[in-house]
């Protein structure tokens, strides 16, 4: 239990003290992101399955992804989606088609172009959602 | 006198093993699901919005075998990759080999399962007649 612990803390500590600027960051969001996005679809599944297991149940399932917290949640999970996506591409461009270009310079300056297409990607889906948001407060 | 012997020519590439699969693995499915995902997400959550989502929505949907397809394809690949990725992360935290297969068993199992359930649902269909009107 002890090692558990210790090995536990030397990683967390690794994934925040280790200083690898672009790269580290998007490690660590390519990580979060997708963990995110699992952890919402494997209640997606569940609470979609529903309407074939439980139908009474889906209706109260829909009800609380309308909430404004569950909306703006929403929202979140969108830019997941997207930025794991835009950069899980890097990641096969970078790993299967060229991979000399796994430079620290080029490296640099594809993650932040990851970063600058996804949130270019992100806010006309999250403004129509926001609206949507706003029209049913 | 003895002639130096040429060192013998040793192969540096491993051969492939299971890991070495998941790893291509998780980039073809990537490709695939960046438009499968990517469009559902867009016609759901943009386009038509969890407000105009019910039961009689999902009967609709899933009454045209194109769809059942669609949904079909999206939980396989999203679930099996989001929970390799579920894998690979853990064996950060979990250096033992006997932690490794043992979370790796139980996120296989988790996998199938959930899997099951979600496509039950999918070829059933959404049963909407045991509603009571």
């Amino acid at each position: 239990m002890t090692t558990l612990i210790a090995s536990l803390r030397t990683t967390l500590s690794g994934y925040i003290k280790y200083r690898g600027r672009e790269g580290h960051y998007s490690f660590l969001l390519h990580r979060i992101t997708g963990l995110g996005t699992l952890l919402f679809l494997a209640i997606h599944i569940v609470d979609t399955a529903t309407v074939y297991w439980m139908p009474e149940l889906y209706d109260h399932a829909i009800a609380i992804y309308r909430l404004p917290p569950f909306l703006l949640g929403e929202i979140g999970l969108v830019f997941c989606v997207i930025y794991h996506g835009v950069n899980g591409l890097r990641i096969i461009y970078q790993d299967m088609v060229k991979p000399s270009s796994w430079t620290i310079h080029t490296q640099r300056r594809a993650a932040r172009w990851t970063l600058a297409l996804s949130i270019l990607f992100w806010l006309p889906a999250a403004f129509v959602m926001f609206r949507t948001l706003l029209a049913h407060l | 006198m003895t002639t130096a012997t040429a060192p013998a020519r040793v192969n540096l590439k491993p051969k492939p093993n299971y890991e070495t699969t998941a790893w291509k693995w998780m980039r073809y499915s990537g490709v695939l699901l960046v438009p499968l995902v990517w469009i559902h997400v867009a016609i759901q959550d943009v386009i038509v919005g969890v407000h105009n989502i019910d039961i009689n929505y999902v009967a609709l949907r899933w009454a045209n075998i194109g769809w059942q397809v669609y949904d079909i394809l999206l939980l396989a690949f999203t679930f099996a990759h989001g929970m390799n990725g579920l894998r690979q992360v853990s064996f950060d935290f979990f250096q033992s080999d006997k932690a490794r297969r043992n979370l790796s068993w139980i996120i296989f199992v988790a996998w199938l399962v959930i899997s099951f359930i979600g496509a039950m649902a999918i070829i059933g269909g959404a049963r909407t007649h045991l509603l009571e009107p």
